[in-house]
Order: C-alpha cells, then structure tokens, then sequence
C-alpha cells in the first residue's frame, strides 16, 4: 500500500479535489475529516460526472465556474467506501477489488482512521514481484496428472540440480485430472533441466499451447471489472 | 573474396565450467573442427590474441567490478554473482584474453588489413552488466568493442546486431541511453526465455530513445517469424540509421537442435540472416564486420553453422 496518501476535506470545492488529482497523479482520494477518520472517497470519475465534459476540453467560463464552485466533495463523495484494515493479505485484496469493482481500497484501522491506501497499481507491482520476473530467469510449463505430490518430485529434481526458484504458478489445464506447472528458474542453464523432467516422464509443453481461453466454457474466470 | 579474420586462441578453452554446465570449452573445438573440415582455415587471417588493456574494459564495466571478478577467480571462486556464473582459476585470463582478440580483430578491420572478423570466443559477453556478472558472461565483450571503435577510431555510429536465442541485456543497458550505439535484438520471447528483458517496448531512454529495439519471438517460432520481424524491425532501422560499422553479438542457440531454446531455427536461415546483415554492412558500414560469439550449444550442429556463417563473411 501506500502510505503517504493524498487526502482531502469534505468542505473543498470540486475543483480543489480536480487540481490536487491532477497534481499529485492519483485517481482516488481519500476524503477524510480531523484526526484522518475516514468518511468517503472521490475518484476521477465521480469528478469528471460532476463536471461538463467542456471543462476538461477547452475550459469553463467564469460565470459557469462559480456555479460550480458551491459543489463541495462531500456532495459527490463515494460515503459507503469498500475498505481493508493493514492486516489484509494480497489475497484478500485481489478478490475484493473484483468483487467490489473499484480502483483502489483505503486502509484503515479498527477505528476507522486512514492509514494508507491500495489501488490496482500497487496490485500490479506485488503481482510482478510475486511471479519473480523482475529477476533475470526462464519459464517452464511442465502438464503434470493432478496427484498428491508432483509438485514435490518436480521442485525436489530443480533443487537438486542447483537451481533456484523465482516462483512456482499451478494453473489449470483444460484436460481433466491434469495441472499445468509454471516454475520460473533463476537461471539461462535450462536445457539440463528439461532433459532431466524428460527423463522423470513429464511433459514439457510449449506455454503458448496454455491459453486460458481452452478452459471449457463455465470454469472460465469471472470477467474482469472494468476498471 | 574477403580477407576474413578469424580469432581463436586454445586459451580460451582453459575457462571451464562445472557440471550440467552447456558453456563448455567443446563449443570452441566444434567451431574450430568445422572450419577446418570445410577447408576454410587456409582462406582466414588468424588474428592473435594477447590480454585487453584495462583500459577499455573499464570504459565499460566498473574499476571495482574488474577488480571484484579477479579477487573471486584468484581466490578460487568457482561461481562469481550467479550460480550460472561457474568458473575456475583461469577465467580471468580467458575473459581478458577474449576482450583482447576482439580489440586486436576491431583494429585490423578498422585499419584496412581486414574486411571483417569472425570472434570465436570463450567466455561469452552480452550477459554482463556494468558491473554483475550474468548468464555465463563476465565482459561485455560486445560493447567494450563498440567503445573502442568509438575512441580509437571516432565513429560517430556503431550498430549492434544480437541474434542470440536470448536478450543481450547488458548490451541494451550499458547503450540504452546512448544514441551513438543503436542496438537491435531478435531473441525469445522475454516471458519465457531468460533474461526476462528485451520487451517490444523496451526503446531506449533519454538520448538514447529510438536507438534499441527488440523483436521478440514467441517460443515454438522459427525462420518465418525471423525473417518478418528482421524485414520489419532491423532493415528500416539500419537503412535509417546507417551505422558506420556493425557488431554482431552471433549466438546459435536458437537452432532447432539446441536445447536452450524452444525457438526452431533451421542452418540455411542463419546463414540468410547473416547475407543480410553483410548485405547491410556492405551498403551503411563499407563491409566493417565484426561477428563474436555468444551461445550456441549444440556441439553437433555448430560445426556446421560456424561454417556457413564464415563462409558468408568470406563470400557475401
């Protein structure tokens, strides 16, 4: 999460809250009353219906502007905002911003004061960081029958060929009782690798044969909300 | 005919590795079998090979780096930063060694008494960063040479083509932000292939924005995938960019025979790819050439593969 959060009044205008976005390159700000407690949240769109599209065009007249200018973010504001407290694992964030539909979840503390915020783009960052492949290294794709302990045999054969792991992804394969193994070495040294999984008689697919899009029909993912 | 250097020196087989280890001093001797068996030898200018000047290779790399990779190799290190890195006590040398023939094979091109060169050495280089040591290489050979060509001979622009299976990462870095160095990469895909870099749309940074580019090629492709990206992405470039000489970072690894990869390249393409880039040379570089080796473990099919390719420097 990020903790240096851009925060604002529910008493600014519309245009405070716009100019700061813009300034600080955030689409979500907090909107909080004395002692950071949490009270709503105003993204970029809940801005951009409150304002003729003209505004972000070619600019407003003046007299159009002072109109606005008694529109306060607490009129706009999201009040029942969807928040996680610091204890939340990634997890839990993943799922609840598919399932809540938003850009990014405030983080608050049992008493309801904002301690940080989580948005799509710190997801992101942890999701590369959790597949390893900011480090240098080569994906495999071993299809392996859906048993207790393969996935030992296949971590147990790498390890002791001196190879390190950046991360190991399990993913479905659209054959029944057959997983898809994704380990992603920290090495350029694969072909030993490859020859001995051969040897163990597992096989190696090609990655680009995985599509998600083989899976059958209702073991698809839930659609993606539109961000 | 061409006067074609050729660089190898048996020193550069004293750098060994550990075992399951594919960088082995037997990719040279298969190199070297397969000229001579192609009675090649006699129609090659051996060029000699003596230990670079640190020189260049701090132009490069760091002083600490330098000194850091030969503190480990003296100490009897047999890994130095990555356990891909193995190594013994005379890799130093051999990597000194190697940077030395390719400045030595720049200098006879650059001088007259060479057309182009064909650099078959040991450790490879495109791997190294300014100062980590990568996926078997510790020199960036590569670049130390295109900074040479640069201070000793003032060319004003140096091209680089990598056509190893794998992205030459430490090339792109040490250029990235220098537009005098225009590096161009065709390589596997960065998602399953190491090193992870060499994305379609990595481009450079800063001044150097729009002199890198990268094709990369999803696993399980081969000569036609190549040919459209070389056709699409290196042609227009150079005919752009006209590099006054080129750099050929020639790795094999991407053959169909080679484990490395899951890339499925046949013999007769690489030899079309590298009539091309002479081609390219002989139009933007007055024919100044200089291929050095990268990967390429099949000891089976680079005998031939190395003749093919000295045989286009030879014929064109």
């Amino acid at each position: 999460m990020t903790r240096r959060v851009v925060t604002i009044g529910p008493e600014a205008s519309i245009f405070e809250a716009q100019d700061l976005m813009a300034k600080s390159r955030v689409r979500h700000i907090p909107v909080v009353e004395e002692g950071s407690m949490l009270v709503g949240i105003v993204s970029d769109r809940d801005l951009r219906s409150a304002l003729p599209f003209r505004y972000f065009k070619e600019g407003i007249s003046a007299e159009e502007k002072s109109k606005l200018q008694d529109l306060r973010v607490k009129d706009i504001m999201t009040r029942k905002v969807f928040t996680i407290s610091p204890g939340y694992t990634i997890q839990d964030a993943l799922l609840m911003i598919q399932n809540a539909k938003v850009g990014a979840l405030p983080v608050v503390d049992e008493n309801g004061r904002l301690k940080g915020i989580l948005s799509v783009r710190d997801l992101l960052r942890a999701f590369v960081n959790v597949l390893g492949i900011g480090q240098p290294g080569t994906l495999l794709c071993i299809l392996v029958e859906e048993k207790v302990g393969q996935l030992k045999k296949i971590v147990d054969a790498i390890t002791e060929m001196g190879v390190s792991f950046g991360s190991v992804l399990v993913a479905r394969y659209w054959e029944e009782d057959k997983r898809a193994v994704f380990p992603y070495l920290l090495t350029q040294n694969v072909a030993h690798v490859k020859k001995r999984l051969k040897e163990m008689g597992y096989t190696l697919l090609d990655p680009m044969q995985w599509y998600l899009d083989q899976l059958p029909e209702e073991d698809r993912p839930p659609d993606q909300p539109r961000s | 005919m061409k006067r074609t250097g050729f660089l190898y020196d048996e020193r550069y087989l004293l750098h060994k590795t550990g075992p399951y280890h594919p960088e082995i001093p037997e990719r040279l001797t298969a190199i070297y079998e397969g000229l001579a068996q192609g009675g090649l030898l006699d129609r090659l200018t051996r060029v000699p090979a003596a230990p670079a000047d640190l020189q260049w290779i701090i132009n490069v790399h760091t002083a600490e780096y330098v000194k850091r990779f030969e503190a480990a190799c003296r100490a009897g290190k047999q890994m130095f930063d990555s356990p891909d890195n193995q190594m013994c006590a005379q890799t130093y040398e051999t990597a000194l060694l190697a940077v030395g023939g390719i400045l030595e094979a720049c200098r006879q091109v650059m001088e007259g008494r060479l057309d182009n060169a064909f650099c078959a050495v040991r450790p490879p280089g495109h791997h190294a960063e300014v100062s980590r040591a990568m996926g078997f290489c510790y020199f960036n050979n590569v670049a130390i040479a295109a900074r040479f060509l640069q201070k000793q001979f003032s060319l004003a622009r140096v091209g680089i083509v990598d056509f190893d299976v794998h992205h030459g990462n430490g090339t792109q870095h040490i250029f990235e932000d220098d537009p005098t160095v225009y590096y161009y990469s065709i390589h596997q895909h960065p998602s399953f292939a190491y090193p992870g870099t060499g994305r379609e749309f990595e481009y450079g940074r800063g001044d150097g924005y729009g002199f890198t580019k990268n094709s990369p090629v999803l696993p399980g492709q081969g000569d036609e995938d190549y040919r459209r990206l070389l056709e699409r992405d290196l042609f227009p470039a150079f005919a752009d960019y006209k590099p006054e000489a080129i750099i050929v970072s020639a790795g094999f690894d991407g053959h169909r025979d080679d484990d490395m990869s899951d890339t499925k390249l046949s013999t007769e393409f690489y030899t079309w790819m590298m009539r091309q880039i002479m081609a390219l040379a002989e139009t933007y570089s007055s024919g100044r050439l200089l291929s050095v080796l990268e990967g390429g473990y099949c000891l089976r099919q680079l005998p031939e593969l190395a003749r093919q390719h000295v045989e286009v420097l030879l014929n064109g």
